[in-house]
């Protein structure tokens, strides 16, 4: 449809205006880049000019030089593949080092383009300088005022269609819970980095492309095509325009990009007005043009195609032939007949001169449940953190069945079969129930292809259905935000979430905080015969003794960073240490 | 507008009536011919737009008063310059063929005059008017921008003797026009006797020069050529002064006008040379003439008048003499009408040849808040360019 | 000594010493609340435009000065109230909100003083010898000034208890809350103090650099970057993000020249950027 209306406005207006419209169609298609790194994945880039105007001066180049050898128009697809394959680069290096996004990565890619625009200006002898790449002729002959529209129209649509299909694949959904929740995401064994890196690297090429039809239709390309400014534009006009969507980046830099150009000769207050639709379109309607039309058009025709999908993976819930999810990849593990084996060895983690964990020491083997439990401050979840890599390790290692665990990534960990449960309860509050778990059920199951089909929507295990059975509200609720859920529901939510990954050792933090007595039998109940079910090792950390009591086979009292003391509960109450650090008579 | 157009046409129509030269020109104007005016009025050089769109209007009232291009009135329609070559190129194309616009006249960068040739294909007369770094040889185009031969040529050696100086340092910013610039100054300056003591060129964005100040102070300069444009002029020229050199050293400028100057400061702007085809201090009586008019249609609050702006001025004027020369707006005649016509503007006479203009080149000096004329070179050609 | 190795000393001194100037408002604002203020080098401009108008008006620049800080203060306030304190729970639309507020201020600088060029004259304008290097007055005045100026504030930071207050609250806003600080009025008392430091800094180098409308949009991006490489929500972040920006271009651009200083600033700052990205010294 979109064909449609752009393919006919060369025969109702005419060809100049054709010409102008596609210039800002393909800042559009860049701006779809901006929309699908920013408004999906969760990180901004400010600097995404940097890939158009390589795109640009790449294909300019080769056009050039084909004119004296045509074969060299073959390399023209390097173009939008060299400036993809940076972007990749450049995202996975960063995001590498962290395992949230911050400013950072923004002011890196502005600097970059800041840096292309100097060297563009100065290496005049390859770029043209300051005047510019010129005289690019036209890309096999076609006529840049007329023809070359309609190939502008075909990579718009292109674009779009792609990105519309790539949103509501496995995919987009998982961009979705990066910029979510990226911490949790990587506990269910995705390596985020590359998922953003992808993303960032689709947004290149999609900027690249348009920059090389740019250039051809420009027939010139100046470094500001590659500069801050651009970049600085290409984000307002997603902003603008709606970054939830791949409608509303094209509908921002058509309709602001075309109007401040309309504007501009005729009323000389234009960027004042300018400024007032951005304040107002932020304070207002924070998911831009294209948000502003969907909810309008929604109260005004409910029914229709702009009502869009309620959740993602409500299509799938529409035909129920589900597919059994394929077993979780072992690849990672150790072999599965070896009871697993946990151990911290004098593991002594230091910040800043305050010792959190100092010496621990502690040693699991076999199946079963083992309750952690202790006071405040004991070091309990930072022994979590120690092992799943969020705390790094000052002495000591951590071994999980011979391999060592410290010091690697928290979603290799993952990957091992250690799955994880946080004290405050930690979900994708945007996402539906639903999508979580089927997010919790991809993790270390999905390869890459899986992740691009429809059909890897249907999955459902055994398990799946057990934990239904357990907690109905995961099937009435299904399409609920995960956000809207009650605390205690959250609290289950994710513990279905984290049991899906049918990990090898579980480790649960306080799964039962916040619950009223009936809820912490309930949830309980769920994780014995889930660790039954499973056949895997659980570690629990708990302050309800009725819970310790009901689930463990083992208790652990740590204290002061340090294991006091190992048992049964009974043994435990019993233990004369632990009951002066619990009345207080040992500091 | 329209009636202004109307009275005027029965004027013109009288005129030509009384004195018999109906044979000779069209009996009906064939309506008003647009021309397209493409200034800056945003980015980093919008501050021109206001002064330059003033002489634009005062260029097509005073010309429509003698009659209009070729007998038929002009409509000026003006466009926003100061953006990318891109939209500036588009914008171009929609008044050509859109609004039909017959005659561009364009005070801008070199890379929107590139994007412009390139959209024009010399089908549609096209007259640039700002300083540049020379070499514009497309078909269509006239160009009235002071070459750097024009305006270093005669300079540099008279300067050189006038204040004794040997040891020189070339500054500007990192692109096409301060490199084309410097490298023929460099020419001047060895026949002139003197030496390049260092050369540097900095990105757009510098604003702060005090590594390129301690190294023109190092190397014992005598002089700077400064072909740095806009704010960077402006914040050099500042700090140039605040570290004292001004009382030592000589500063030479091309692109330093008055709207410079005023940023730059009296206080900063002893010993500060700029030299330029005009200046709003210009004491012949065309100039002050066309400053008396202009300040009389605009009031005394009116952007001032500088060399940026008036050149859009003189570019109405070309226009105009090539207009009448061929007697047509036709695009052919009017190319073959350009070659060497010749016009007196507020600047003095100037004469088209290869291109270019000939014309006088004056040298200034900052003087209290304005510039003082010291010296006038009589009738400079613009060097070989095509 | 080498004069032109104290000129060089005193060049790094006296850059470093503006970058924490101009970087400040945006450190409180930035650093301390998480507010992206894109408005910031609009702020600075007005601080400068305020010592223009007050020279128009024949009066004493110190007048100027307080015009800067109060007139950018009572614009600070309804800022804060209106555009940014709705918007608090979303940076990232912060952005644009102030982005969209610098095009107004900037326009409205036009309207009022026009697109020119201005002078604000500077009444120090000698140069002093020291050990053999000849240095404008001005610049050194400002260069015990700042320095004055940011061990005062340092010390106000650390020692007084508004300022421990505000270390409370910028550590942990809900506990801050919880033990009966009031948080909004302390955001938006930090907010009004973060741009009446920009226009502070705008009125102090107005004699120095070049006044347009324009003119803002650089210090904007050198305190992005400061504060960035540096490390948000601290002092001794702006002080080692100036040190190491400042230091670099002004040595880099000695020893080669000032595009090569540009270069190795983006280099820099890239390098760090990716190799700490919580900054040098974060707080965060």
């Amino acid at each position: 449809m979109l064909a449609l209306v752009l393919s006919s406005v060369p025969h109702l207006s005419d060809d100049f205006r054709a010409y102008q419209l596609g210039t800002y169609l393909l800042y559009g298609v860049a701006a779809q880049g901006v929309a699908l790194a920013w408004g999906r994945a969760g990180f901004l880039p400010l600097g995404q000019a940097l890939f158009f105007g390589l795109g640009a001066y790449s294909a300019g180049m080769v056009l050039i030089a084909s004119q004296a050898n045509a074969t060299l128009l073959a390399l023209l697809p390097l173009a939008v593949l060299l400036p993809a394959a940076l972007a990749y680069a450049i995202a996975r290096l960063v995001f590498a080092r962290q395992y949230v996004s911050g400013p950072n990565f923004s002011l890196i890619t502005l600097a970059l383009a800041m840096l292309a625009a100097q060297l563009a200006n100065q290496w005049s002898g390859l770029t043209g300088g300051f005047n510019g790449l010129a005289n690019i002729p036209e890309i096999g002959g076609l006529d840049r005022y007329s023809t070359v529209y309609y190939l502008i129209v075909a990579l718009v649509v292109a674009s779009t269609a792609l990105l519309g299909w790539l949103y509501r694949t496995p995919l987009g959904a998982l961009w979705l819970a990066v910029a979510q929740n990226e911490n949790r995401l990587q506990f269910f064994g995705f390596a985020t980095d590359r998922l953003k890196a992808l993303a960032f690297a689709l947004a290149g090429a999609l900027a690249a492309s348009a920059g090389a039809l740019y250039a051809t239709q420009q027939g010139l390309v100046t470094p500001q095509a590659i500069g801050f400014e651009l970049s600085t534009e290409l984000v307002i006009w997603t902003a603008v325009g709606g970054r939830f969507g791949p409608y509303g980046a094209l509908l921002g830099a058509v309709g602001i990009g075309l109007l401040s150009a309309e504007l501009r000769d005729v009323w000389i207050h234009w960027q004042v007005a300018m400024a007032l639709i951005f304040i107002l379109v932020v304070l207002r309607f924070p998911a831009g043009m294209a948000g502003a039309l969907q909810t309008y058009g929604r109260r005004l025709w409910p029914r229709s195609w702009m009502a869009g999908a309620e959740s993602l993976s409500s299509q799938s819930a529409a035909a129920p032939n589900y597919l059994p999810a394929p077993p979780r990849n072992r690849a990672a593990d150790t072999s599965t007949l070896e009871p697993i084996r946990l151990e911290f060895n004098r593991v002594n983690v230091r910040i800043q001169g305050v010792s959190i964990l100092s010496g621990l020491q502690l040693h699991l083997r076999g199946a079963g449940i083992h309750c952690i439990i202790g006071p405040n401050g004991a070091g309990k979840t930072s022994s979590f953190n120690a092992l799943t890599g969020r705390l790094p390790l000052s002495d000591g290692d951590i071994h999980f069945s011979g391999r060592r665990v410290s010091g690697l990534r928290a979603d290799t960990i993952a990957r091992m079969g250690i799955a994880r449960k946080f004290q405050i309860p930690s979900v994708f509050s945007a996402l539906s129930v639903r999508d979580n778990l089927c997010i919790a059920l991809w993790g270390n199951r999905a390869n890459a292809l899986q992740l691009l089909q429809a059909s890897t929507w249907r999955w459902r295990s055994t398990l799946w259905e057990f934990l239904i059975a357990s907690f109905p509200f995961l099937e009435t609720e299904s399409d609920r935000h995960a956000g809207e859920l009650s605390q205690g529901q959250r609290q289950m939510l994710e513990l279905a979430m984290t049991l899906l990954m049918e990990p090898r050792l579980l480790l649960l933090d306080e799964p039962c905080a916040g619950l009223s007595v009936a809820e912490t039998g309930q949830q309980t109940d769920v994780i014995k015969r889930a660790v039954t079910l499973i056949g895997c090792t659980a570690l629990v950390i708990e302050h309800d003794m009725a819970a310790v009591a009901r689930l463990s086979d083992q208790v652990h009292v740590l204290h002061q960073g340090r294991l006091l003391a190992s048992g049964s509960l009974a043994d435990i109450q019993g233990n004369p240490d632990v009951q002066a650090v619990y009345s207080g008579g040992q500091k | 507008m329209k009636r202004r157009s109307l009275i005027q046409k029965s004027l013109a129509i009288g005129s030509m009536a009384s004195t018999g030269l109906l044979s000779h020109r069209q009996l009906f104007a064939a309506g008003p011919v647009k021309v397209g005016v493409m200034i800056p009025m945003s980015g980093p050089a919008g501050l021109f737009g206001p002064s330059a769109k003033n002489c634009a209007e005062l260029a097509v009232a005073e010309i429509n008063a003698r009659g209009g291009l070729a007998g038929s009135p002009i409509e000026m329609i003006v466009s926003d310059a100061g953006v990318p070559p891109a939209e500036a190129s588009q914008a171009a194309l929609k008044l050509w063929k859109g609004q039909k616009v017959q005659a561009f006249i364009g005070m801008h960068d070199s890379a929107v005059r590139g994007a412009l040739v390139g959209v024009f294909k010399g089908q549609v007369p096209y007259i640039y008017t700002s300083t540049y770094e020379g070499g514009e040889c497309s078909a269509g185009t006239q160009v009235l921008a002071e070459t750097p031969a024009q305006q270093l040529e005669p300079v540099i050696p008279w300067i050189s003797k006038e204040r004794k100086l040997k040891k020189w340092y070339l500054i500007g910013n990192d692109y096409n026009w301060p490199r084309d610039t410097n490298a023929m100054a460099k020419k001047y300056i060895a026949a002139a006797g003197g030496s390049i003591v260092g050369e540097e060129y900095l990105p757009f964005t510098t604003d702060n020069f005090d590594a390129s100040l301690a190294k023109i102070k190092a190397t014992g300069a005598e002089a700077v050529l400064i072909t740095l444009v806009g704010g960077a002029s402006v914040g050099f020229n500042r700090a140039f002064a605040s570290f004292g050199l001004s009382d030592t050293v000589t500063r030479l400028g091309t692109l330093i006008e008055e709207n410079t100057l005023a940023g730059i400061g009296a206080q900063n702007a002893a010993n500060l040379y700029s030299s330029s085809g005009y200046f709003a201090a210009i004491d012949t009586p065309a100039a002050i003439d066309f400053a008396k008019r202009y300040t009389a249609r605009f009031g005394a609050q009116a952007p001032p008048l500088n060399a940026l702006a008036q050149s859009v001025y003189d570019g109405f004027l070309l226009l105009e003499a090539m207009a009448n020369k061929a007697r047509s707006m036709d695009p052919q005649k009017l190319e073959a009408a350009a070659k060497g016509v010749s016009f007196s503007s507020p600047r003095g006479q100037t004469t088209m040849q290869d291109r270019h203009g000939k014309k006088d080149i004056y040298l200034a000096r900052a003087d209290g808040s304005g510039f003082k004329v010291v010296q006038v070179f009589k009738q400079v050609g613009a060097g070989k360019n095509c | 000594m080498d004069a032109s190795a104290v000129t060089l000393a005193l060049n790094l001194i006296y850059h470093i010493a503006v970058l924490a100037l101009v970087g400040l408002g945006l450190g409180i604002v930035f650093g301390l609340l998480g507010v992206m203020n894109m408005a910031h080098g609009e702020f600075i401009a007005l601080g400068a435009y305020a010592m223009l108008a007050v020279q128009n008006h024949g009066l004493a620049p110190g007048y100027g000065v307080a015009l800067a800080v109060l007139g950018t203060a009572a614009l600070g306030y309804p800022v804060e109230r209106w555009l940014v304190r709705p918007l608090r729970s979303r940076p990232l639309d912060t952005l644009l909100a102030t982005w969209g507020l610098s095009l107004l201020l900037r326009k409205s600088i036009e309207a009022v003083f026009g697109r020119q060029y201005q002078n604000v004259s500077n009444n120090l304008s000698g140069t002093s010898t020291l050990l053999g290097a000849e240095y404008p007055d001005y610049r050194l005045l400002l260069i015990v000034v700042i320095f004055v100026g940011f061990a005062l504030l340092a010390l106000w930071y650390r020692r007084s208890p508004a300022g421990a207050r505000l270390q409370a609250s910028v550590a942990n806003r809900p506990l801050a809350q919880a033990i009966g600080i009031d948080v909004d009025r302390q955001a938006c008392v930090a907010f009004v103090c973060g741009v009446a430091s920009a226009g502070l800094a705008g009125a102090l180098l107005a004699p120095l650099v070049r006044v347009e409308p324009l003119m803002g949009m650089d210090y904007l991006l050198d305190s992005f970057f400061v504060l960035v490489v540096g490390g948000l929500g601290s002092l001794s972040g702006l002080a080692a993000g100036s040190g190491i920006i400042g230091g670099t271009q002004v040595v880099v651009s000695t020893i080669s020249d000032q595009t090569g200083g540009y270069v190795a600033v983006l280099l820099l700052s890239i390098g760090f950027l990716w190799l700490r990205p919580n900054g040098l010294l974060a707080r965060r």
